[in-house]
């Protein structure tokens, strides 16, 4: 019987084509793939059915598409300010993405693509990327400066590296955050699902005490809303600081 | 609907005037809740902290691999504790993020 609650996270080849080989090595098109292609249609779908009426007083859905947009437009102004808004499109890619994945994931028999370690940190190494990137063509090699911190020069020589192993973490918590939080939301959902089959099946008053578990999946349900909402968000707000430092070298202090 | 009055119409000037000066001047966004404060301090020390020891572990191989200097186990020792230091310059770093956020928040009440 199906109570592993790791089972949801497998990753399962859906098909496989003899043309889709690189190197030897056989590409699979997974669940994980399908996911996201879903994911990614969704949010095209629901941005441009919504915005296609524009209408001067908006339905609901072009209100909620419009205070998405809102939404990520101060959070990147409030940030970075008036020149951050170059980055609108890559910042509103990756909260949509991460947000609807999330949300995506809480229906019934979907996968979460979100709970796998390999697509966050393929998107915090995106975000790092950017960031040096950015940093390097706006400042040139006095981006670097941003592993020095402002102390007199013994204490230098432990300041420096203590900054560059702050700075290597970046991408790490970066993604193990999003993973962690989605993973572990999940699993516990699961297991109290196992809980309530287990003491329906008992039979006896343990049957009448499955109703317990079925409530608290409805509690952590709406907390794992909360979460799914939360974490795009960080996920976005941590991209907008990072590359604000990027941007504004040492202007924070 | 019925015809638009004066004063609503000054009303609506006024959100709009004030959308506007949200617009230069960026507002806070919501204050982060205490679960997110929790699992932002915490991946941010745990991800320091197994970051300088990796990075140690793979500075004692190096030297191993490709040199006959016998480093180990002083480069995970001095990177784990470095790494423990950058998890709390991290910690520290989030947590003054968190409390400018906060103080905006107060000058807007």
């Amino acid at each position: 019987m199906a109570m592993n609650p790791m089972e949801q996270f497998e990753v399962k080849p859906l098909f496989q084509h003899p043309l889709l080989n690189i190197a030897g090595h056989d590409i699979y098109f997974t669940n994980q793939a399908l996911f996201m292609c879903v994911v990614v249609a969704a949010i095209s779908l629901f941005l441009t059915l919504t915005v296609s009426k524009n209408r001067l007083v908006p339905t609901r859905g072009q209100s909620m598409a419009e205070l998405s947009y809102e939404f990520v437009a101060n959070m990147i102004h409030s940030t970075m300010g008036e020149d951050g808004l170059a980055f609108f499109p890559f910042i509103f890619t990756l909260f949509m993405f991460v947000l609807f994945s999330n949300f995506f994931g809480l229906v019934p028999w979907t996968f979460t693509v979100t709970s796998q370690i390999a697509i966050t940190f393929a998107l915090a190494s995106i975000v790092i990327l950017t960031m040096v990137i950015t940093g390097f063509m706006k400042h040139g090699l006095r981006f670097l400066t941003l592993f020095v911190p402002k102390a007199p020069w013994y204490l230098l020589l432990l300041l420096v590296p203590i900054e560059v192993i702050s700075f290597l973490t970046r991408p790490v918590s970066l993604s193990v955050r999003l993973f962690a939080n989605m993973l572990a939301g999940h699993t516990l959902l699961a297991v109290f699902a196992s809980f309530v089959i287990l003491l329906g099946a008992a039979g006896g008053v343990l049957s009448v005490l499955s109703i317990a578990p079925l409530l608290l999946i409805v509690a952590i349900f709406a907390l794992e809303m909360l979460v799914a909402f939360l974490q795009a968000y960080v996920f976005a707000i941590l991209t907008c600081i990072y590359l604000n430092e990027a941007l504004h070298l040492h202007d924070h202090q | 609907m019925p015809p638009p009055e004066p004063d609503d119409l000054r009303h609506l000037g006024e959100r709009i005037d004030e959308a506007g000066r949200r617009r230069t001047q960026g507002s806070k966004s919501a204050p982060p809740t205490s679960l997110d404060i929790a699992a932002r301090f915490g991946t941010e020390l745990m991800a320091a902290i197994l970051m300088g020891a990796a990075l140690g572990w793979g500075i004692d191989w190096a030297f191993d691999h490709w040199s006959h200097l016998q480093t180990r186990p002083w480069g995970m020792v001095v990177m784990f504790v470095l790494g423990a230091a950058a998890g709390i310059r991290n910690v520290m770093r989030a947590a003054q993020e968190i409390n400018a956020k906060m103080a905006g928040k107060d000058v807007e009440k």
